[in-house]
């Protein structure tokens, strides 16, 4: 049996594993380090895919990183991890290998929850999860001859996704279960202008519904899907973009998992010092006792370079920040996301000037805890860190939302105007380079 | 490495650095009176900002550890090895504006138009910064970042002197650094 052993081992080479394993070889250049994933390719901005399959963007620019850049990094790819053996520090892959390590850092990232209606049943040609760069490609090659599209789930990235596919000229249906898009994050009043936007660029938008039975044509693609209202749309290609679920694997059998979570303290270690989890799949626990799941492209960036450092370090270093904080332009509205809102916090919000323009805070104690800011995003940097900061806006409130920085100043949006952001300051389509 | 240091007291809010910087580094005439009649309008790199009485100059401070770099989602913010400065890639940046979201200074701008995020690079590939050149009050200064040490002793002793001097007459002061 193949048997390799390594000072640092890192299970998933998405923006968190893949920045852990730079940053551990940038800060211990003598250090060996090994990098597995089950994809094909790794080292490449998960968050740019709908961009890509749009046509909007080059597949060269989708990659940070390509094999034979180096950096002294070993990687694997391809490969799944069959078991984990704390004891003897080892780890086995489906393909044979074992790989002994001294420190071990997790980053499985997520998997795509699969809708209930393709449970029970095969799941036909042309449904697919918005996640990986290989399924990316499929959806790319496969949108070519089937122009009807339905996205399923109205989050960050069914919204995304819509929007770069109604601007790259597909008809596009969004469904969401709730009762307005990005149900988890957004309040009805931040969601109402930015839904507006969607349909007013013609994304048809479907909320408080979801999909309950499909049609499927003799080839075994899907033709049809119906809505719970009992509408059946055409549909030739049915995205899913539902969230997803930590691929915790081969790490369930272990007593890493704690009430069904992977969670780590806020140095990013487990209940064993040298292994490591970050990313899409853990749960942090903070010092007050919440459990923080930030999963977010930035978290998932920060977490790894920190838990690269902390690998070999003799105090490790903790996380600055656990917020779970957004950032999108859809289609030449701005959105940020600071937050939902926590049990009785209060609501502090200041609409427009003009349509499509909302700001909006979650206070709680007088402190910030979540909150948006649509279609006007001044001094939205700083409005992050005084609530990372936690501190105490009961006297600044009103400046907050209106502040008198001339970073961005939005026009008085009309109906005439939106539509010709929506044209004209959507985000930039690529070039190839 | 080396950074644009600012002089809050000798700042009068004059913007003349603003109009520089979007001159020198956003217009494509390189002229004022060629930049204000294009379009989009060129935008600077630096802002002033302020109200009652205090104006201050607001730029990237290049963080070591900074935020924006592990924010952005195609990799068009970089930091130069050379100098330490931190830059916007222009053909990677898309205009999603995480790092904006992630600046907790506020000096990372959105440029709708252009779609692109515009942040102060301290002209590093240029001779000197557009902006330090033109201030006609020397507010802004290019400074070694070890030597900021040295200007802030500097500010401290002067201030002292002040409020020595201020003492002496018989009366207690509260020091106000920013005027």
């Amino acid at each position: 049996m193949n048997e390799a052993n390594f000072d640092l081992v890192v299970v998933g080479g998405g923006a968190a594993g893949f920045n852990a394993a730079l940053s551990c070889r940038a800060r211990y250049p003598e250090k060996r380090v090994v990098l597995v994933d089950q994809e094909p390719e790794v080292g490449y901005y998960r968050t740019l895919l709908p961009m890509f399959m749009a046509g909007k963007l080059p597949e060269e620019k989708l990659f940070f990183w390509r094999p034979g850049e180096g950096m002294g990094l070993e990687v694997r790819t391809n490969v799944k991890v069959r078991s984990l053996d704390r004891q003897a520090k080892r780890l086995t892959l489906e393909s044979g290998e074992t790989l002994g390590y001294q420190c071990l850092i997790l980053a499985p990232g997520g998997r795509p929850v699969v809708p209930p209606v393709f449970e029970r049943s095969v799941t036909p040609d042309g449904v697919f999860p918005v996640r990986s760069l290989g399924v990316a490609r499929e959806i790319k090659a496969w949108l070519l001859a089937h122009r009807d599209i339905v996205v399923l789930g109205g989050g960050l990235v069914g919204s995304k996704t819509s929007v770069f596919l109604r601007l790259a000229g597909f008809s596009v249906t969004l469904v969401e279960r709730e009762a307005h898009i990005l149900p988890t994050v957004l309040s009805a009043n931040t969601a109402r202008p930015l839904q507006r936007h969607l349909e007013n660029m013609g994304v048809r938008v479907c909320t408080g519904t979801t999909i309950d039975r499909f049609k499927a044509d003799a080839a075994g693609a899907v033709k049809a899907v119906r809505l719970a209202t009992g509408e059946w749309v055409p549909c030739g290609t049915f995205l899913v973009g539902i969230g997803s679920t930590p691929d915790v694997g081969f790490i369930r059998e272990t007593d890493l998992m704690r009430d069904g979570e992977l969670v780590v303290s806020t140095t990013l270690q487990t209940v064993d010092p040298a292994i490591f989890a970050i990313g899409d799949a853990v749960a942090i626990q903070t010092p007050d006792g919440a459990r923080a799941h930030p999963w977010t492209w930035p978290q998932a960036v920060a977490q790894g370079k920190l838990a690269g450092t902390n690998a070999f370090s003799a105090s490790p270093r903790p996380l600055k920040r656990t917020t779970r904080v957004n950032a999108q332009n859809i289609s030449g509205v701005p959105l940020m996301i600071l937050g939902g809102p926590g049990v009785g916090s209060s609501i502090e919000a200041r609409p427009g000037p003009g349509e499509g323009v909302w700001r909006e805070f979650f206070l709680d104690d007088s402190r910030i805890v979540g909150g948006a800011l649509v279609g006007d995003i001044a001094g939205a940097g700083p409005l992050h860190f005084t609530m990372a900061n936690a501190e105490d806006v009961s006297q600044r409130v009103a400046g907050l939302l209106a502040p008198r920085t001339r970073a961005f100043r939005p026009s008085t949006w009309t109906r005439l105007g939106q539509s010709y952001r929506a044209r004209n300051f959507a985000v930039k389509e690529s070039t190839p380079c | 490495m080396k950074v644009i240091a600012v002089h809050v007291d000798r700042c009068t809010g004059c913007k003349t650095c603003e109009l520089f910087c979007a001159t020198e580094r956003g217009s494509e005439g390189k002229t004022l009176l060629k930049a204000v009649q294009e379009t989009p309008l060129p935008q600077a790199r630096v802002r002033v900002e302020g109200g009652d009485g205090v104006s201050v100059p607001l730029q990237c401070r290049h963080c070591l550890d900074a935020p924006c770099l592990d924010a952005c989602l195609t990799g068009a913010l970089a930091r130069d090895e050379e100098t330490g400065m931190v830059w916007v890639k222009d053909d990677r940046c898309i205009g999603c504006w995480t790092c904006v979201m992630f600046c907790p200074y506020g000096v990372i701008y959105p440029w709708a138009e252009r779609k692109m995020a515009l942040k102060c690079d301290r002209c590093m590939h240029m001779e000197s910064s557009a902006c330090v050149d033109v201030c006609p009050t020397r507010a802004l200064e290019i400074v070694e970042i070890n030597q900021l040490g040295e200007v802030f002793a500097e500010k401290r002793r002067s201030a002292a002197s002040v409020a020595a001097a201020v003492a002496g007459k018989g009366g207690a002061v509260v020091l106000d650094l920013a005027k």
